[in-house]
């Protein structure tokens, strides 16, 4: 999650616990319940056929509205600089050149690199330590689980700017800024959100299974990552998938922590583009539109493979927005 | 409970050792060059990382070679890619890891020296024995606060006046009409050249290029932003009001500056589509290397050149141009020092000129010469420039002239947020949100507030 | 949980208060062995509050007593930094442009994603392909909108003025003019309403189907099926959206930051793209104001606090939960 990310929970009321839960912020509370099969069934009303057949013209103008800007940024990235401006669809002289000069004018696969190793090390070591944090919370019971999981919800309200000034200034103590490493180290220790969303999915799980593991002699940890993660599968997958995409949209951490043009991520690198030859630059649309499309796919496969995942993880949770 | 303990006594522990380490702030600047030894026969060796340089071109690539001469093999140059970022210098300083050179603005010097984030170099200028007689008298102004020299200056950037000289003759006003000598001309000249209209502008008549030459019209009017000194900021005299609210006048009689700005932006300024080429311009004053980028791109655009005049028509240019300087703990001030020399001396220069001149004989182009910030350099290869025929030489010829009338601003501990509050200030009237004199007297506080804590910074490191 | 070791009980022999003290000795034990298996499980994200959240708090609290840039050490001037950003008249503007930028685009923000997700509640089968599209956009980072605003919204030959053009329109310099440079930057991140669009759509498929079948009977027409049915079920989602989106867009910055600020561009309209958090990050990044900025930071922080608990007040009285009588 980006530092400046404010996501509430969203999802079923928590599980019947002891009252001490109760002590949850009101945020916590103030959420609908989800279900994320509504979903996938169809419009489930009979409608009149007049109803339909307006909401899908209307669905139809509106869809050629949101998916307009992405055919206009393809079809200008393949237009000569002369001509990025001119709002053709399709370019007058259509041209491969800005697709070889980006890779020129821009270490682009040094950044595609970075990007991807930050991306793997960031939503693996969130996703395992924010399970373990989540496991820890739904299987234990102990004096003040509520109010140390309230805890947990409140750091959600926190705005990343109130803790962004000290915590550059811990990377600097340890010599880290101008290294990919403050992009990713912080997720070792697991992030509110995704603790929300799996202990929300652990408490959803048999107990009696656990238990069985336990009288047979399973240690916790083998309770954990042999029984409890296997069944959990889905939910992983979606805090991997968000935190993929979290990681393609963490701006303000790469700006204040990447120095060499070598070791920027995707988006500050698009973002130092946008400063070389924007307004304020050399006039070189073309390359920046090249770029945006370049960076811009990978989300998009993403999207696709994992397009269950995110759709049902934003539904029964909510993303940013 | 022993165990409990133990588990929270591992939590605690190692909180506090993550605390120790990066938790507690001190400064982590400083290292001054007292112990460096600068000598032009000492055998050099050890790193040198350099920021803020790029150097991709000829001029720069033949000089980078000439200096790494200087240097001896032993020592190691790595060119940091891109251009300066401040913010990624200070960090770099911040984080104890500062490159050992920096390639700045000279107008971001006096900051960064109150910072303590670059040390001065008098003690490099005398080891090494670099002569700073050679160098432009206001170039050195420039990085000099408090008697002190903080950088090796070197280029210099001029404006003069360029124009399309078909849309003049077509609106029948004359190069004189634009050249800011006739402020009232100047207006009469805008609204001739000007098409504004439907959708919005499609000629630009004159552009007065604001926020950033508003420095060259106050000084155009024989007034100054910043007393000599550098100690008081004076960006409410008459002058600068008044030479505010006549160039935000330009733009009104334009349809505003935000339809002007949108036209402008919509412009390939650097290829074959800028606004000359395309006759969407009258006339604006610009800076000395745009020259070579028209003849480069579009040369048979119809220009038409001048310097830029002061109100009694005398040619003037608001000087700038860069400097080298010495990040503060830095670890190899010796080799800083002689690569901020050789890259400015005079051999230098000269094998940049040749490498120039050669590309553009190569290419069929002329020469229109470079200004170094290094007088002497500068009179030896304006010796070397080739004619490319009018209007070329009348370009070249008014950027010679220029160079030899500038003002710039006075060095000053503050000149980030001086900058700041002056387009702030230029800004707010642009927008119609206060009138020139309003903005002004804002900014003037916002300034002298800035200066005042800059020198007070300044003098105590002095101290 | 009954842990095993609790199953472990005295033969039934023993007096009763003997029992009691077994069961409850066993009970502390098993809960000891508990507390610290949970600890363990529990240790990551202890170290990480502590760490990142816990002690940055303190210390920022404590910067922002202080004047600090990093180079230097910091120099404690009391209240300083708060004084001052009482009278910088930057501050002021940030937090105008910031308080126009969320007043103005939530509420927006909320009725385009309910009016999609209306329709795709209708579009019966249509609806999985249409979610889709609506959704992409929402996967295009960031920076790259910053960078289709400025195109898309070029005053002089951006797409958008062009369309207006064919309707007659004369389209305003959206990217340069500081009247329009916000209301064009709300324009645009309606295009990323995909999520909300998903939650909202989600709700509506969970109303009861017998709450309208009954609305039907009642004879109620579609306004007021919707006034009494529709819009108290999904509250609770509409209030969940309106409570996030306020929270982000009081810290806008990165499409902004894009297209206005950063190395180079000293784009003339800045001023209207000024956000707070994005003043707030010059201060400390760029100017290295380290003191200053943290004062600012609490200011936002006392600022978020506010408006939500005033969000959560309204909301209790205005959200209906199933189960509330």
């Amino acid at each position: 999650m980006t530092g400046l990310d404010v996501d509430l929970p969203v999802g079923g009321p928590a599980a019947p616990g002891p009252k001490r839960d109760a002590a949850l912020p009101a945020a916590a509370t103030a959420v609908p319940p989800t279900d994320v099969e509504a979903l996938r069934r169809g419009g489930r009303r009979r409608r009149g056929k007049a109803t339909r057949l307006f909401a899908w013209v209307a669905l139809a103008l509106l869809g050629v509205v949101f998916v307009y800007p992405f055919v206009w940024l393809v079809s200008a990235s393949f237009k000569p600089r002369s001509e990025v401006f001119d709002n053709r669809l399709i370019p007058e002289t259509f041209t491969f050149d800005n697709y070889v000069q980006v890779w020129q004018e821009a270490p682009l696969a040094l950044w595609l690199l970075n990007t991807v190793i930050v991306t793997v090390l960031a939503s693996v070591t969130v996703t395992i330590s924010s399970a373990m944090v989540a496991w820890g919370f739904a299987y234990f019971r102990f004096r003040g689980r509520g109010a140390l999981f309230g805890l947990v919800l409140a750091t959600m309200m926190l705005p990343g700017a109130v803790t962004m000034i000290p915590v550059f200034l811990i990377w600097n103590g340890l010599g880290q800024v101008g290294t990919l490493t403050p992009l990713w180290a912080g997720n070792l220790f697991g992030s509110a959100f995704y603790i929300f969303l799996l202990r929300q999915f652990f408490l959803g799980l048999p107990r009696d299974l656990f238990e069985a593991a336990r009288v047979d002699g399973a240690s916790q940890w083998a309770v954990f990552w042999r029984i409890a993660l296997p069944l959990c599968k889905p939910a992983l997958a979606v805090t991997l998938v968000f935190e993929v995409q979290a990681v393609w949209t963490d701006l303000m951490r790469a700006l204040i922590y990447l120095r060499d043009t070598e070791t920027f991520t995707v988006p500050r690198g698009l973002k130092s583009l946008v400063d070389a030859f924007g307004f304020g630059g050399e006039w070189h649309w073309e390359i920046i539109v090249t770029a945006s499309v370049i960076t811009t796919i990978p989300m998009i496969i993403v999207f696709f493979l994992a397009q269950r995942q995110i759709i049902d993880g934003v539904a029964s949770t909510g993303l940013k927005g | 409970m022993n165990r409990l303990h133990s588990a929270g006594a591992i939590v605690a522990g190692a909180a506090a050792v993550a605390l120790m380490l990066g938790g507690c702030a001190v400064g982590t600047g400083g290292g001054a060059d007292d112990d460096a030894d600068y000598d032009p026969d000492a055998e050099l060796s050890g790193e040198l990382s350099v920021m803020g340089f790029s150097g991709v071109d000829e001029v720069a690539t033949s000089r980078v070679e000439v200096t790494e001469a200087e240097l001896g093999a032993d020592v190691e140059v790595k060119l940091i890619e891109g251009d300066l970022d401040i913010q990624q210098f200070l960090s770099a300083v911040a984080s104890g890891e500062p490159p050992e050179l920096l390639y700045a603005d000279r107008d971001q010097i006096g900051s960064l020296a109150a910072r303590g984030a670059i040390i001065p170099v008098d003690r490099c200028i005398e080891g090494e024995g670099i002569e700073m007689d050679q160098f432009r008298e206001s170039a050195v102004e420039q990085v000099t606060l408090d008697g002190r020299v903080y950088g090796i200056p070197e280029f210099n950037q001029v404006q003069v006046t360029m124009a399309n000289a078909d849309l003049l003759s077509a609106a029948g006003v004359s190069i004189e009409d634009v050249n800011g000598s006739d402020r009232e001309a100047v207006t009469q000249a805008n609204l001739a050249l000007a098409k504004t209209g439907g959708g919005g502008v499609s000629v630009i008549g004159f552009d007065s290029k604001l926020p950033e030459f508003l420095p060259l019209w106050v000084a155009a009017a024989g007034g100054a932003l910043l007393s000599d000194d550098g100690r008081t900021a004076m960006l409410d005299s008459q002058e600068a009001v008044d030479s505010l609210a006549w160039a935000v006048g330009i733009y009104e009689d334009q349809g505003g500056f935000s339809a002007v700005k949108a036209f402008r932006d919509s412009a390939d300024f650097f290829g074959e589509g800028n606004q000359f080429a395309t006759n969407t311009l009258g006339a604006m004053p610009m800076e000395q290397w745009y020259i070579n980028v028209l003849n480069e791109v579009s040369p048979d655009a119809p220009m038409a050149f001048d310097t830029v005049r002061t109100t009694d028509g005398e040619p003037i240019a608001f000087a700038g141009g860069s400097a080298w300087a010495i990040p503060s703990g830095t670890e190899n001030p010796a080799a800083a020092c002689r690569w901020a020399k050789a890259m400015t001396s005079l051999d230098a220069w000269r094998a940049a000129a040749e490498a120039r001149l050669s590309v553009r004989e190569e290419e069929g182009k002329p020469f229109t010469g470079i200004l170094t910030g290094n007088s002497v350099a500068d009179d030896e290869i304006r010796d070397m420039v080739t004619s490319g025929g009018e209007p070329w030489d009348s370009g070249v010829e008014a950027m010679y002239e220029a160079n030899d009338n500038t003002v710039s601003l006075p060095a000053n501990p503050a000149d980030a947020e001086f900058e700041q509050a002056m387009q702030d200030a230029v800004n707010s009237v642009l927008n119609g949100e206060a009138t020139a004199e309003e903005a002004l007297a804002e900014a003037q506080t916002t300034a002298q507030k800035a200066l005042d804590e800059g020198w007070e910074k300044l003098e105590s490191r002095d101290e | 949980m009954t842990s095993t070791a609790s199953r472990v009980g005295g033969g039934a022999r023993q007096r009763p208060s003997d029992a009691r003290q077994e069961r409850e000795r066993s009970r502390r034990r098993a809960s000891r062995r508990n507390v610290r298996s949970a600890l363990l499980f529990l240790s990551p994200w202890l170290i990480g509050f502590l760490v990142f959240t816990a002690w940055p708090m303190i210390y920022s609290a404590y910067l922002s007593l202080t004047d600090y840039d990093v180079i230097n050490d910091p120099e404690f001037v009391g209240l300083a930094n708060y004084a001052e950003m009482a009278t910088d008249p930057k501050i002021l503007l940030a937090l105008g442009n910031t308080a126009f930028f969320t007043v103005v685009q939530v509420p927006l923000y909320v009725l385009v994603s309910l009016a999609l997700a209306l329709l795709l509640d209708r579009a019966g089968r249509a609806s999985s392909f249409f979610r889709t599209v609506f959704f992409l956009p929402k996967m295009t980072p960031p920076v790259a909108v910053g960078v289709l605003f400025l195109l898309l919204f070029n005053g002089q030959n951006g797409l958008v003025n062009t369309v207006l053009g064919w309707f007659g329109i004369d389209g305003p310099a959206w990217t340069t003019d500081p009247a329009w440079v916000k209301p064009g930057l709300i324009f645009m991140s309606l295009w990323t309403v995909g999520a909300s669009v998903i939650i909202l759509l989600a709700a509506l498929r969970n109303v009861p189907e017998q709450l309208y079948e009954s609305a039907k009977l009642d004879g109620a027409g579609f306004w007021r099926t919707s006034m009494s049915v529709t819009l108290p079920m999904i509250s609770p989602a509409l209030f969940f959206i309106i409570i996030v989106n306020t929270i982000a867009g009081l810290q806008t910055f990165d499409e902004a930051y894009t297209a206005f600020f950063g190395a180079g561009n000293t784009t003339y309209s800045n001023d209207a793209a000024l956000f707070y958090v994005i003043y707030l990050f010059q201060q400390a990044f760029e100017f290295l104001h380290m003191g200053y900025a943290s004062a600012m930071a609490w200011g936002l922080f006392l600022v978020i606090m506010i408006v939500t608990a005033i969000q959560l007040i309204v909301s209790r009285r205005l959200v209906y939960y199933e189960g509330e009588r």
